[in-house]
C-alpha cells in the first residue's frame, strides 16, 4: 500500500501528464498540418510571392518612310535597399555607386543610410552598359529595374503633333495621348518567391509572362518636308512677329498629312519647360475666320448649283451696301465689269456677295458642310476643333455676304487645307489623316482603314475652279508671290478679320494672313496651307506674309518628292469680259 | 524494457582479456548500464538539430555572402563541446556532486548578478548575455538551472532518519535559495527561465514527499504573485503584448502576432510530408523570425512535415520518459531529485517551445532542448543528460 506522497506515484503521474501533453501536441500537429494545411499553405504562398511588371517596349512613332521620330531607349534604375546594405559594406557600395554613376558620394550616402526604407531610387535613365558595370560587383542591396526612356530623336521636329510621354511611359499629350493604347503594348509580368527581406529565393519556381511589345506608330508624315515647313513657318513667324501660325502639307489624292506643324513649338525631350501655347499643335485645335480663302467655296457652289458659270459677268464697285452695311474690297479700285474668275482672282469681296446672292444661303451652307465646315477633321489628333458654322436658318442679314468671303465662320487650318485638296483632287473629298497604319515588333505593316471618300463637286467645276485659282497666282491676281517657277501653282490667298476678344469685334484684333493652294496646277501632288495669325510687323494681307512661305515650302516639297515641272503655262482665264 | 537490448553488443561480443574495452564492455559494467535508448534519442535529436539549424540559416548566410554552413559548423562544434560536458557530468558519483551543489549555486548567482552589470549584454531585449570577446558569449540562466536542480536535490533530498519527506525549514530554505536566484533572472528579464525555475521547484518538491498543501499553497501563491505583477505593472510591455498575441494572434499580425502567425503558416504549409529538406519557402524567406534558436520546430514542421514534427516530438518524448524512469528507479532520495529535476526542466522547456510554436502557449523565448542553436543551452542540455546517466549508472538494479 503506498503511502501519501509516495514519490513513485506522483513520477507515474507525471508520465500521464507527459503523456497527454505530448499527445496534445500530436493533435495540434495533425489539426494544423492535416485539417488546415491547405489554408496555411495558401497563406505562405502569398507571404513569398510577388508580381513584378516587365514594362513593354512603347512602339515608335515613324514617319511614312520608317524614321524614328519617337522612340523608346532602354534604360536601368538604380536603387539601394538600405536594410540590405551592413555596416561593413557600407563604405565600398557608396563608393561604387558614386564612382559608377557620377553622382557625389554624399547623395548617395543620404540614400543608403535612409531609414527605414528598403527602395531609394539613386539615379534614373542609366544607360544599359553602365548598369551592367555596376551590377558585375555584386553588392548586396543594390540592384536595378528595367525601364525605357522615351526619346524623340527630332527634337521639336512634328512635336506639337506626336507630343511626349511621360516619366512612366504613358502618353500624355498629342499622338503619344491619342494612340497611347497601341504603342504602349502589354507589360509582362514575373511572379517570384521573395523572402521577407526581399531577397528571391534561390531554386523556387518562377513564372514570367513576357510582356508584348506595343505596336509602332507609322505616320503619313515625310520627314524632311516636315522640317522644311517648320522651319520656314517659324522663320516667318518670327520675322511678321505673328502670335501663332500654322502649316499643313496634304497629298490631295489620299488625304495623307505629308507636313504639319505649328509655331510657337517646343522640344519634347523637355516638355517640363515647355508652355501649353507651344505644345499646342493649333493646326487642328485652333479656329479661325479663313477670310478669302472661303470663296473658293461661294464660287465652286454657285458653279455647281448653275448660278453662274465662270465667264458670268458682275458689275463691281469697290464698296456696296446690303442691309444698312457697307461691304467693300481690301483695295481700293474703280467700279467695273469682272467675270466669276476675275472675282476669285482679285479677291474681290463685292463680287463675292453678288455671287453668293444668286446662290442663297441654304446651298451655300450646303456646300460649306460638304468641303468639312462644321465637323472635326478626324484624324485621331487630340483636341480638333469643328470651327464655327451656323445652320443657315439662323444667319442674320448680312451673314450670307460675310460668310461667302470667310467672316463670320470659322475653321482650323487642316479644313481648309482639305477645302483645296478636295478641289486639286477633282472634287473628291478624301478625309484627311495622320496615321497610315500600324507595325508590330517584326515590322508587319497593317494599314489604317481607307479615309473616307466623298463627292463635294463634280470634276467639272474642279476644273474650272481650279483655272480660277491659277490665276490668283498670276501676275493680275492676289499672290504673284506663291508662285514657284516651272511648276503650274493653283491658290488663294486670304487675309481675315480677327476677332479682338476683348470686344467681342474685330476693332483691334489684328488678321490671319494665310494662302494656300497647290501644285503642280494640271497634276497636283501637295496642298500646302500657311496661316499666320496676327502678323504684327509689316504687311498682314496673305499674299505679301503667308504666299511667300507656301511657295518655299512648296517648291522643296516638290522636289523632295521628285515632281518633275510639267513645263506647261497655265491657260489663261478672261479675269474680265 | 532495459538498456540491454540496445547496448553495445558488438563490444562485447569480442573479449580480449582483462583489457580496458574488454573490461567495460562486460555485462554489468558502467558502458552496459548507460540508459542507450536516451543517448540514442538525444544523438537522433541533435542530428535533427544539426540540419535544421543549418536549413534556417543556409539562405540568409548565402544571402548575405557568407559560408552557408558556417552556422552549421558552430552547432556541431557546440554540441562536440557538450558531449564532452555531458562525460564529464556524468563520470563523477553524483552524491560527490551533492557537496559542490553550493559552489555551483554560488557561481550561478554571481553569473546572474554579472550580466546585470556591464559585463551583460542585451540581445534581443533581453540582458541575458555575458560576451567575453572573441564571439565567446554564454548565457549564466542556462547554468543556474543545473544549478538549482542541484541545490533543491541537495536541500529536499536528505530526509533526516525515519522521516520520509523534507522538514518545513529545509523547503523553506529551499525556496529562498530558489527565489534569490528566480529575482535575479526576472532583472534581465528573462520570462521563460523563471518559468522553467517555477517547473523545476513545483516538480521536485512534489517528488520529494513534501505535503501537498506547500504545493497547492505555492500554485495559489503562484496566482495571486502573478495578478500583482500583472496589477502593478511590473511587466515589460512587450510580454503584455506576447500573452495578449497568445490569446488573439490576428491582433497586430505585423507586430507582435508576427511570430505566432509565421509559426503557424511555416508549420501548416508543411502538411503531412513537408516540402523537403531545404526546400521551405518560409524557412528559406526567413519569414519566422528567430528561426534556428527558439522557432526552430517550424522549420521541421515545413520543411520535414507532420511526419518530421512527429518523430521530433517521439524522440523527444522518449528523453523525457527515460528521464523519468530513472528517477523512478533511483532509491536515493537525492539521486530521484536530481532526475525529477532534470526532467521537469527539460519538459517545461519542451512543452512551452513547441506548444509556442503550434499556437497553444505563448511566446517566450525559450530553446527546444538539442535541437535549438545556441551554446549555452547545448551544454547545459548535454550536463542535464550527463547528470541523469550518472545517477542511473550509480543507482543499485535489483531486476
Amino acid at each position: 500500500m503506498p503511502r501519501r506522497g509516495d514519490p513513485a506515484r506522483r513520477l507515474s503521474f507525471t508520465l500521464l501528464c507527459l503523456a497527454f501533453v505530448m499527445s496534445l501536441f500530436a493533435g495540434r500537429l495533425v489539426q494544423i498540418q492535416g485539417f488546415d494545411a491547405q489554408v496555411y499553405a495558401k497563406e505562405a504562398a502569398q507571404k513569398r510571392l510577388q508580381t513584378n511588371i516587365i514594362p513593354a517596349t512603347r512602339g515608335e512613332i515613324t514617319d511614312a518612310a520608317g524614321i524614328p521620330m519617337a522612340m523608346s531607349v532602354e534604360r536601368r534604375t538604380v536603387f539601394v535597399d538600405p536594410a540590405l546594405i551592413t555596416a561593413a559594406q557600407r563604405g565600398e557600395v557608396i563608393a561604387r555607386l558614386s564612382e559608377t554613376l557620377g553622382v557625389p558620394a554624399n547623395e548617395v550616402a543620404a540614400k543608403v543610410d535612409a531609414k527605414p526604407s528598403r527602395y531609394q531610387v539613386v539615379k534614373r535613365d542609366v544607360a544599359p552598359g553602365t548598369a551592367r558595370q555596376l551590377m558585375a560587383y555584386k553588392l548586396i542591396g543594390v540592384n536595378t529595374e528595367l525601364g525605357y526612356e522615351r526619346v524623340y530623336p527630332g527634337g521639336a521636329l512634328a512635336s506639337n503633333l506626336i507630343g511626349f510621354a511621360g516619366a512612366d511611359g504613358k502618353g500624355l499629350e498629342g499622338l503619344e495621348y491619342a494612340k497611347d493604347k497601341v504603342l504602349a503594348g502589354r507589360p509582362g509580368e514575373q511572379r517570384m518567391e521573395y523572402s521577407r527581406q526581399g531577397q528571391q529565393i534561390p531554386m523556387s519556381a518562377a513564372q514570367r509572362k513576357e510582356p508584348v511589345p506595343g505596336r509602332d506608330l507609322r505616320l503619313t508624315l515625310n520627314r524632311d518636308i516636315q522640317w522644311k515647313a517648320q522651319e520656314a513657318l517659324n522663320r516667318q513667324v518670327a520675322k511678321s512677329r505673328a502670335s501663332s501660325g500654322s502649316i499643313v502639307v496634304m497629298d490631295p489624292r489620299t488625304g495623307h498629312i505629308v507636313a504639319m506643324a505649328d509655331a510657337p513649338t517646343y522640344d519634347p525631350n523637355r516638355p517640363e519647360i515647355s508652355t501649353a501655347e507651344q505644345r499646342r499643335n493649333g493646326a487642328v485645335t485652333r479656329s479661325f475666320e479663313p477670310g478669302s480663302t472661303n470663296k473658293v467655296i461661294t464660287t465652286a457652289a454657285a458653279l455647281e448649283a448653275g448660278a453662274v458659270r465662270p465667264d458670268t459677268s458682275f458689275t463691281v464697285p469697290y464698296s456696296l451696301h446690303r442691309y444698312g452695311s457697307l461691304f467693300h474690297d481690301s483695295h481700293g479700285h474703280p467700279t467695273r465689269r469682272m467675270t466669276v474668275g476675275g472675282i476669285l482672282a482679285t479677291s474681290s469681296n463685292t463680287g463675292t456677295l453678288q455671287i453668293a446672292e444668286k446662290l442663297g444661303k441654304d446651298k451655300l451652307s450646303a456646300a460649306l458642310h460638304r468641303f468639312g465646315f462644321g465637323t472635326r477633321p478626324g484624324t485621331e489628333l487630340p483636341g480638333e476643333t469643328a470651327g464655327l458654322l451656323k445652320n443657315p436658318k439662323e444667319w442674320w442679314g448680312t451673314q450670307l455676304y460675310t460668310i461667302s468671303f470667310g467672316q463670320g465662320v470659322s475653321v482650323n487650318a487642316l479644313q481648309m487645307a482639305s477645302v483645296y485638296a478636295t478641289i486639286a483632287n477633282k472634287g473628291v473629298r478624301v478625309q484627311p489623316s495622320i496615321v497610315a497604319g500600324t507595325a508590330d515588333a517584326e515590322g508587319h505593316f497593317s494599314p489604317a482603314p481607307a479615309p473616307k471618300r466623298t463627292k463635294a463637286i463634280s470634276p467639272r467645276t474642279a476644273e474650272q475652279v481650279s483655272r480660277m485659282l491659277e490665276g490668283a497666282t498670276s501676275v493680275d491676281g492676289t499672290a504673284p508671290k506663291a508662285k514657284i517657277d516651272g511648276y503650274r501653282v493653283a491658290g488663294k490667298t486670304g487675309t481675315a478679320q480677327r476677332i479682338n476678344p476683348a470686344c467681342g469685334c474685330y476693332r483691334g484684333g489684328g488678321y490671319t494672313a494665310s494662302f494656300v493652294g497647290y501644285a503642280p496646277a494640271d497634276d497636283p501632288e501637295l496642298v500646302v496651307l500657311v496661316a499666320l495669325h496676327d502678323p504684327k510687323r509689316g504687311s498682314y494681307y496673305g499674299g505679301d506674309v503667308a504666299a511667300p512661305v507656301f511657295s518655299d515650302v512648296m517648291s522643296f516639297g516638290l522636289k523632295t518628292l521628285k515632281v518633275p515641272p510639267t513645263g506647261k503655262k497655265s491657260p489663261k482665264i478672261k479675269l474680265y469680259p | 524494457m532495459t538498456a540491454r537490448g540496445f547496448g553495445a553488443p558488438s563490444l562485447g561480443s569480442r573479449r580480449y582479456g582483462r583489457s580496458l574495452l574488454s573490461r567495460a564492455s562486460a555485462p554489468g559494467s558502467p558502458l552496459w548500464r548507460l540508459d542507450w535508448v536516451m543517448l540514442a534519442a538525444v544523438f537522433a535529436l541533435t542530428v535533427f538539430g544539426a540540419l535544421l539549424v543549418w536549413s534556417a540559416t543556409r539562405v540568409e548566410l548565402l544571402d548575405a555572402g557568407s559560408d552557408p554552413t558556417s552556422f552549421l559548423g558552430k552547432h556541431l562544434l557546440n554540441v562536440a563541446i557538450g558531449a564532452v560536458l555531458m562525460v564529464l557530468a556524468a563520470l563523477p558519483d553524483y552524491r560527490v556532486l551533492r557537496a559542490y551543489a553550493p559552489v555551483a549555486y554560488v557561481l550561478a548567482s554571481i553569473g546572474l548578478i554579472a550580466v546585470l552589470t556591464p559585463l551583460g549584454a542585451t540581445i534581443n531585449g533581453s540582458h541575458s548575455w555575458i560576451v567575453l570577446g572573441g564571439g565567446i558569449q554564454f548565457q549564466p540562466s542556462e547554468f543556474a538551472k543545473i544549478a538549482l536542480v542541484l541545490g533543491l536535490a541537495m536541500m529536499l533530498g536528505e530526509p533526516r532518519d525515519g522521516e520520509v519527506a523534507p522538514r518545513s525549514n529545509d523547503i523553506i530554505l529551499a525556496l529562498v535559495a530558489a527565489a534569490v536566484m528566480m529575482g535575479l533572472i526576472m532583472l534581465q528579464p528573462d520570462l521563460g527561465t523563471t518559468m522553467v525555475f517555477v517547473a523545476v521547484i513545483l516538480g521536485v518538491l512534489a517528488v520529494s514527499g513534501a505535503d501537498l498543501r506547500w504545493l497547492s499553497g505555492l500554485l495559489a501563491a503562484g496566482v495571486i504573485g502573478s495578478l500583482l505583477v500583472w496589477q502593478m505593472g511590473l511587466l515589460e510591455d512587450y510580454q503584455i503584448a506576447r500573452f495578449t498575441a497568445f490569446a488573439d494572434p490576428s491582433v497586430d499580425p505585423r507586430g507582435v502576432g508576427y511570430n505566432a502567425n509565421q509559426a503557424l503558416i511555416a508549420i501548416g504549409s508543411g502538411g503531412l510530408l513537408g516540402k523537403g529538406l531545404f526546400n521551405g519557402g518560409q524557412t528559406a524567406g526567413h519569414f519566422v523570425p528567430e528561426q534556428h534558436t527558439d522557432f526552430i520546430f517550424t522549420v521541421a514542421g515545413e520543411e520535414l512535415g507532420f511526419v518530421g514534427g512527429a518523430v521530433l516530438l517521439v524522440l523527444l518524448g522518449i528523453v523525457l520518459w527515460r528521464g523519468l524512469r530513472i528517477a523512478m528507479a533511483c532509491e536515493d532520495p537525492y539521486g530521484r531529485l536530481v532526475a525529477t529535476g532534470v526532467v521537469c526542466w527539460l519538459t517545461f522547456q519542451t512543452f512551452v517551445n513547441i506548444g509556442m510554436t503550434i499556437g497553444v502557449m505563448p511566446i517566450t523565448g525559450l530553446p527546444l532542448p538539442f535541437v535549438s542553436y545556441g551554446g549555452t543551452a547545448t551544454f547545459a542540455g548535454m550536463v542535464a543528460i550527463g547528470l541523469l546517466q550518472g545517477v542511473r549508472l550509480r543507482t543499485r538494479r535489483y531486476d
